[in-house]
């Protein structure tokens, strides 16, 4: 199965640093202590410069989803019908997510969600959002 | 705004031109002058679109322009097609130019594809490698399999399902009604890459799902070709003897999170807050009852529906009604997208949109209406109403 990987120059930036050691971190601003995603150098809420990484709750809502069931590129063939997420996380940011190849789960706008780190080798782990329950059971 | 678009010109829509991009651009460039009455030397301007492969430079050089007082550049493709008419306008307006060219050239078919994975990714070792900073389908994005702006488009798509609790058969029939529609539009006209195949209700159900919820007959189609149109001042216009459509009002209009792909935006089943228009239509002095006719940018079936609520056509909710009531066919309360739109005429990042707008309001339209006024937009991000001269 081909994963779409950053390139490696993204891979050494803290985002996902973080996620290959196991865990979602947040751009955060440590002045007013609010998120933002994608990571920025400048807090857009109260502008300051003085930016850090904290780890999320791992608790989000479901903002919408779709079903990519055609493969737009000749080496995803195999990975059709996949499901794409927008999740809301609890400090208030929305990432780009999806529910793991493979994983059979039943989905519905505004249902609550939990992170789950997948692992898919040294360099690179990717943040998905399951529902409560599926987060916990083997894929 | 105080301009007139004046000109039209194109080449034909077509899935290979067989030509380069610099030699459509300035085939719809002389066309559109001819149209306009006017000398290709007259043209001292030119906006386009950063997305573009044919500069300013090139088109000078290609023309033999003598001279260029202003070029007017935008980004992030049709996002800002009437964007692109506000920045000309607002160039003539501050006595930068006089008469400026708005082109757009492009191979979409039989060159880069927008609707493939392959502009973004590249590979390197057997991995497929994203280094894209921005959606779509950026490095945030990618590696979920988020690639293209259609899929973006079935996100929304979901979101305002999910927003109104429409049943998979309402929303079929709400999207289907524009894809049947606008087909049977571009079906009556010439210029449509598709004016030889007609589209029934049973034929959109049975079209092959691309991203759930969307199906093929929801996207828009890549197509090859140009297009260029002519701005001048309105007081010009009216010494030219040329149909000529005024730009009433035209504007650009983008918020956190909004541009290029919406992904970020606080909401996602509304996608231009209600100053958008209201500023639009405040300029222009008027309100939506009073528009005729309708251009709304249909990558996919999506944008009509979110288009006609966030501009206060319809109230909240009311798309399926008005879309499977026939409310954007000819007979309807406002026709849409009257040439076919990007789902059935081709795909030129909006300036087919306008273009068929302006030809509505000279009386020149395939699927003509009874309109004086035309609103434009592409996803409130940049909108306009034209008015008959
Ligand atoms: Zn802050």
């Amino acid at each position: 199965m081909t994963v779409i990987r950053p390139g490696d120059e993204y891979l050494a930036q803290p985002f996902w640093t973080h996620l290959a050691n196991g865990t979602l971190h947040l751009s955060t601003c440590e002045d007013c202590n609010k998120a933002h995603h994608p990571p920025s150098p400048i807090c857009p809420h109260c502008r300051s410069f003085n930016i850090g990484w904290k780890p999320a709750s791992g608790k989000a809502t479901l903002n919408t989803y779709a079903v990519a069931r055609h493969a737009v590129h000749p080496l995803l063939a195999d990975q059709v019908p996949y499901t794409i997420t927008l999740v809301d996380l609890e400090e208030g940011v929305r990432l780009v997510s999806g529910i793991p190849n493979g994983m059979e789960v039943d989905l519905e706008i505004g249902m609550p969600l939990e992170c789950k780190v997948v692992k898919i080798d040294d360099q690179l782990s990717l943040p998905y959002f399951l529902p409560a329950g599926a987060a916990d059971q083997d894929q | 705004m105080k301009t007139s678009i004046v000109g039209l010109g194109q080449t034909e829509f077509s899935k290979n031109s067989g030509r380069s991009e610099l030699r459509l651009a300035t085939e719809a460039i002389l066309a559109a002058m001819a149209d306009a009455g006017l000398e290709v030397n007259d043209i001292d301007g030119l906006v386009r679109y950063t997305w573009d492969n044919t500069t300013e430079a090139a088109i000078v050089n290609a023309l033999g322009l003598p001279s260029l007082k202003y070029y007017g550049e935008t980004e992030f493709g049709g996002v800002n097609c009437c964007g692109a008419v506000a920045q000309a306008s607002a160039a003539i307006e501050a006595g930068l130019a006089s008469c400026i060219v708005f082109y757009r050239t492009l191979n979409a078919r039989s060159g880069v594809r927008y609707g493939r994975g392959e502009r973004i990714l590249s590979e390197e070792d057997g991995r497929l490698i994203n280094r894209q900073p921005e959606p779509p389908g950026d490095i945030y994005s990618a590696p979920f399999g988020l690639l293209v702006p259609g899929q973006h488009h079935a996100l929304y798509a979901q979101s305002y399902k999910g927003q109104y609790g429409l049943s998979d058969d309402q929303f079929t029939d709400m999207l289907g009604s524009v894809a049947v529609t606008q087909r049977a539009y571009a079906n009556n006209n010439p210029n449509a890459l598709l004016r030889d195949k007609p589209l029934s209700m049973d034929d959109y159900r049975a079209g092959r799902v691309i991203t759930e919820p969307l199906r093929i007959y929801d996207y828009c189609l890549e197509t090859d070709g140009a297009m260029a149109m002519v701005i001048v001042s309105r007081e010009r216009a009216r010494s030219m003897g040329v149909k000529a459509v005024d730009v009433l009002s035209a504007g650009q209009y983008i918020y956190p999170g909004s541009v290029p792909m919406f992904l970020y935006a606080p909401v996602t089943h509304t996608l231009a807050p209600p100053e958008a228009g209201e500023d639009l239509f405040g300029k222009a002095g008027l309100k939506p009852s009073d528009i005729d006719v309708a251009g709304i940018y249909d990558a996919t079936s999506m944008m009509v529906p979110l288009a006609l609520e966030d501009f206060g056509f319809i109230g909240r909710g009311e798309a399926h009604q008005f879309l499977t009531s026939g409310g954007n066919g000819p007979t309807g309360a406002l026709p849409v997208n009257t040439h076919g739109g990007l789902l059935s005429e081709g795909y030129f990042h909006g300036l087919n949109t306008i273009a068929e707008m302006v030809r509505q309001l000279r009386g020149e339209s395939p699927n003509q209406v009874d309109a004086e006024t035309a609103f434009i937009t592409l996803r409130g991000a940049s909108s306009m109403i034209l008015g008959r001269a």
